[in-house]
């Protein structure tokens, strides 16, 4: 991806992910207890601290962060301890995949960036799962 | 006079081949081009993920061994790092393989460059010191190829970017075989 614009949009979709991962972290931290609360709350902070990053990013090169959603439909309806840490699995899941197309931007800090989020992501995902993925954020081959 | 190998005969084939073409040879194309950067990259990640792969064959060996005669708890825990430690070499093996697809060099540089296969590094005796070993060498594959995908074609960053998450997502693993939150 090249450009201002296309760089602008990239950072826009990683934003929407993160926006997306704030709020559901939030709604699952409520079912969990102990530890686990704390790791949810822990995991929250760093996506909050990403978004801000990444509107942080947005502004500095002329763009307009879109504004994060009242509410999300959440993949996952959670009631239980278990289904609340599936969601937070997924959710690390689609964070990552989000940020493939900032890893493709010509700017080498933007690529850092992306990459460390992506990778980021797979740790807490694998925290949550008990089980790393061969290829987190890329569903298909390429 | 003893009977010449199947390549050299191959060889010898390929060049009556030029001859007839009316080709001076292989020297006439030139001293071979240097591979472009991008290669070179690629490269770098398909040896240091053929290492890996080697270091955790290495290591399903070495575990496999400690599964021996002993007692029941440290025969379980054993069996449960090497468990992980098999999963974990399934994922290098598709790494591999899917960067490996991605290098496609014309014959005639395949052939001038031939990459030796890496050989296993020895592991240190134990369990937690294998499991430390392999931990160390993830975190340094995994630091490694985001500093490398900085300068790589889009495609390729996405690939490393992603082999670069996986690895660190195994030393999650390998400090709790078996466990999660």
């Amino acid at each position: 991806m090249s450009g201002t614009s296309g760089t602008i949009t990239a950072l826009q979709a990683a934003l929407a992910a993160e926006q997306a991962a704030s709020y559901a972290y939030g709604v699952l931290g409520a079912h969990l207890t102990g530890q686990r609360f704390a790791a949810a709350s822990a995991d929250c902070v760093a996506h909050e601290r990403a978004r801000d990053r990444l509107s942080g990013m947005i502004t500095v090169r002329g763009g307009q962060p879109r504004p994060a959603a009242a509410a999300y439909q959440l993949p996952i309806a959670v009631h239980t301890s278990a289904a609340a840490r599936s969601l937070a699995v997924t959710l690390e899941r689609q964070v990552a995949a989000a940020y493939l197309g900032l890893v493709a931007v010509e700017d080498p800090v933007l690529r850092t960036f992306a990459a460390t989020n992506m990778r980021d992501c797979a740790v807490r995902g694998a925290r949550w799962s008990g089980r790393a993925q061969a290829f987190p954020g890329l569903s298909r081959p390429r | 006079m003893a009977q010449p190998s199947r390549r050299l005969v191959l060889t010898a084939a390929a060049a009556g081949s030029l001859t007839i073409a009316g080709c001076k040879g292989i020297t006439a194309l030139g001293p071979v081009p240097k591979l472009g950067h991008d290669v070179v990259t690629l490269e770098h990640a398909i040896n240091a993920e053929e290492l890996m792969v080697a270091r955790y064959r290495s290591a399903v060996t070495a575990l496999a061994a400690e599964i021996g005669p002993g007692a029941a708890s440290v025969k379980g825990k054993s069996a449960r790092a090497k468990a992980e430690v098999e999963g974990i070499l399934t994922e290098h093996e598709a790494h591999l393989e899917r960067l490996k697809a991605r290098l496609v060099l014309p014959r005639r540089l395949a052939t001038a460059r031939p990459r030796p296969s890496p050989a296993p590094p020895p592991l240190p005796s134990g369990r937690h010191a294998i499991l430390a070993e392999l931990t160390a060498a993830e975190t340094t594959a995994s630091d490694r190829l985001i500093r490398w995908l900085t300068d790589a074609p889009p495609a390729l960053a996405q690939l490393m970017a992603s082999i670069a998450a996986s690895e660190a997502a195994h030393v999650v693993l390998l400090g709790h075989p078996g466990g999660h939150r």
